[in-house]
């Protein structure tokens, strides 16, 4: 037998080239939609649909708006995922649609760097940023955009189209803001909102 | 949002958004267009909640136009009606003297305008030009109604009036009279007696659903026992703010003068100079027969045990005296022990980095700490011992803490109580290197001693209640 060109990775989680951690009970749809920058974690039980994008106009009409595309979508991805990004167990990720001119048209869903999203959240924001903390059970509604550095409390339901301002701490249903995270937020590994190399580090080894 | 808007419409948005009445969350501008294909480019607009279906139907609420919603808003009164019922406002200023007309008096307030904001607006513009009138040279009082502090006149007017002395200029001694409001169009509003009726049978007819939460009327300008007259309300906006240490006024934060800019210009945060503190279940040895601590449900009435980590940020080697109190304050006495109160912390700068002139291998330089730890009994007797450190690295230090949690009893817990909280008293000593401060005034002494000593409060976890953990 030839050897193989990169040993396979044996336990729970499938390592990527660029470092990304996927637990093999992890549910990925349309995966040739979905971009990890690298060192992202994505734990068992996570579903990330990949497959909800937006499709390519059918009727030329439409279609004359992105001339010269041709058939090809506007867009490729439709689930973006920053470096260092922690996807918790159970959690779901679901591109954000909403209606227009009476047919459902999905939107990418972004997601930056350092983000730590906890246990059985629902995500369908239109973008989340950098250095953000998603408590446990947390629902962020479509089209939501959450900035950077913000913290939503475990529970709450970030309504749709909610903007969350950077530094923000939001919890309650519907999520309001409640407070602002510290002066200190995202400097320092380990803490919600910081670095999370030591987190990405000490999955799956 | 420029300052000034913000002065004269107060800290909430004057665009587009608003908040929902009845549940907070944002309000959405969607069309009420019949034909689909036109919804995205023309109206009728509405406002509408994405969380709890709310609408201003509700209110008969309909836009002509989508943009400028605040000032659309502003215009409406509960149940579709424009607010304008238009007069010429009353100038004031011919009675009253040469005040100008108040450049706050906004242009929709109309003296047939029975809302309470209307009522204010009269009145306010209606006793500036009162007080101009009788005492036309008060340098305090601008021709908005608002005060002056700049001037220096007005600064000697309020001298004057702390010192109880004429300051500097003297009083004139005569004051005319002034006149109250008489009427409705200077803002006189008499109560009914009869006004409350109507709130009464609507009570008795509608019901509990129909009268807003406390909540609700919280968020509104004017108070409102019915859901009915609840409006939107614009969200208020955030604020950056720069923050100065209380003693020596020294800036410690300030963020970025620009709007979309999320970084700092300064953030001197404390965590830079004073130790990281971690706090994490020693899990027993699998050959005894404890059971592994969960930090959900500790076990009461028996030691657990925890490892502390102080991480040093300085660039000198820290000396640390932990103490706490026997028992951790609050309901239930929780004995608390740390085995090793006095130990010493690595400084954080690592020779190898240096010799190789790579500051930013922090993931080397944890290995190479990782390979000089030293092991109070070595790796087989792994058994925590008073007056020794667990473990040691470049720059961290473990210290073994031992807890008692006290029994709580479940019947009479409150929320919340049963959370393990340990104060902790840190004491830091070191000799700072005032060279590599950059400080050469001290030439003949290059070290200074420093000391550091604070509370801070380490949450553990919850108390598990006796019966479980007896069952385990």
């Amino acid at each position: 037998m030839p050897p193989k060109p990169r040993p396979t990775a044996r336990g729970d989680y499938v390592e990527t080239e660029t470092g990304n951690k996927v637990s093999r009970k992890a549910q990925l749809y349309g995966t040739q939609h979905i971009f990890l920058s690298g060192r992202a974690v994505i734990q068992p039980s996570v579903c990330i649909r990949g497959d909800l994008r937006p499709f390519a106009p059918a009727d030329p009409a439409s279609s004359t708006a992105s001339s010269g595309k041709g058939t090809s979508p506007t867009y490729a991805t439709s689930v973006t995922i920053g470096r260092y990004t922690y996807l918790g167990t159970g959690s779901v990720l679901r591109p954000p649609s909403r209606l227009h001119q009476g047919a459902v048209v999905y939107c990418p869903l972004k997601i930056g760097d350092h983000v730590f999203i906890g246990e059985g959240c629902v995500i369908e924001a239109a973008s989340i940023g950098d250095h953000v903390y998603v408590g446990k059970g947390a629902v962020v509604g479509k089209m939501a955009v959450i900035k950077d550095g913000v913290k939503v409390l475990e529970g709450a339901v970030v309504p749709t189209g909610m903007v969350v301002a950077s530094g923000s701490v939001v919890g309650g249903q519907p999520a309001r803001v409640v407070g602002e995270v510290g002066d200190g937020w995202g400097m320092y590994e380990g803490m919600e909102g910081g670095d999370m190399r030591e987190l990405w580090r000490s999955v799956g080894s | 949002m420029p300052l000034s808007v913000i002065k004269s419409e107060g800290p909430r948005c004057s665009r587009n958004c608003f908040n929902c009445p009845i549940c907070t969350a944002p309000l959405a501008t969607s069309s009420l267009n019949p034909d689909p294909e036109k919804r995205a480019v023309s109206g009728p607009w509405v406002l509408s909640c994405g969380f709890c279906n709310w609408s201003t139907l509700e209110l008969g609420w309909q836009f002509e136009n989508k943009k400028n919603m605040h000032q659309q808003v502003a215009k409406l009164r509960n149940g579709g009606q424009s607010r304008f019922a238009r007069t010429p406002p009353t100038d004031f200023a011919k009675s009253g003297g040469s005040e100008p007309p108040s450049e706050t008096e906004t242009p929709f307030v109309s003296e047939l305008d029975d809302t309470p904001d209307a009522a204010f607006a009269s009145f306010r513009s209606f006793y500036s030009s009162q007080l101009s009138a009788s005492n036309p040279a008060d340098p305090l009082l601008t021709p908005s109604g608002g005060f002056n502090y700049s001037s220096p006149s007005s600064l000697a007017r309020i001298m004057s009036l702390y010192t109880g002395r004429s300051f500097g200029k003297k009083d004139t001694g005569k004051s005319s009279l002034m006149r109250e409001t008489s009427d409705f169009s200077e803002g006189l509003r008499i109560v009914d007696p009869t006004c409350d009726d109507e709130a009464i049978r609507k009570l008795r007819t509608e019901g509990w659903t129909r009268t807003a939460s406390v909540a609700q009327q919280a968020g509104q300008h004017h108070a409102s026992n019915f859901v009915a007259n609840l409006r939107p309300m614009p969200p208020l906006l955030r604020t950056k703010r720069s923050k100065r240490c209380r003693a020596c006024r020294h800036l410690l934060v300030k963020p970025e003068q620009k709007v979309q800019s999320t970084r700092f210009r300064i953030r001197l945060v404390a965590l830079n100079y004073i130790p990281t503190i971690s706090f994490k279940p020693l899990q027993p040895s699998p050959s005894t027969e404890l059971p592994p601590i969960d930090l959900k449900a500790i076990p009461p009435l028996r030691p657990s045990q925890f490892l502390l980590t102080l991480k040093n940020p300085l660039f000198d080697v820290v000396k640390v005296t932990l103490a706490t109190p026997v028992q951790a304050p609050g309901r239930y006495s929780h004995k608390v022990t740390i085995l090793c109160p006095e130990f010493e912390i690595g400084s954080n700068v690592d020779q190898w980095d240096e010799a190789l002139g790579d500051g930013k291998s922090q993931r080397s330089s944890k290995f190479l700490g990782l390979s000089k730890v030293e092991y109070a009994g070595g790796e087989s007797g792994r058994v925590a011992e008073a007056g020794k450190v667990w473990e040691k690295g470049r720059n961290w230090t473990t210290v073994v803490v031992e807890v008692v949690c006290a029994a709580i009893t479940e019947n009479e817990s409150e929320e919340d109580e049963d959370v393990l909280e340990i104060p902790v008293f840190v004491r830091m000593e070191w000799e700072a290197d005032l060279e590599r401060e950059g400080k050469d005034e001290a030439k003949t002494e290059r070290k200074e001693k420093r000391e550091l000593a604070y509370w801070t409060v380490v949450g553990v976890g919850r108390v598990g209640k006796l019966g479980a953990a007896s069952t385990s």
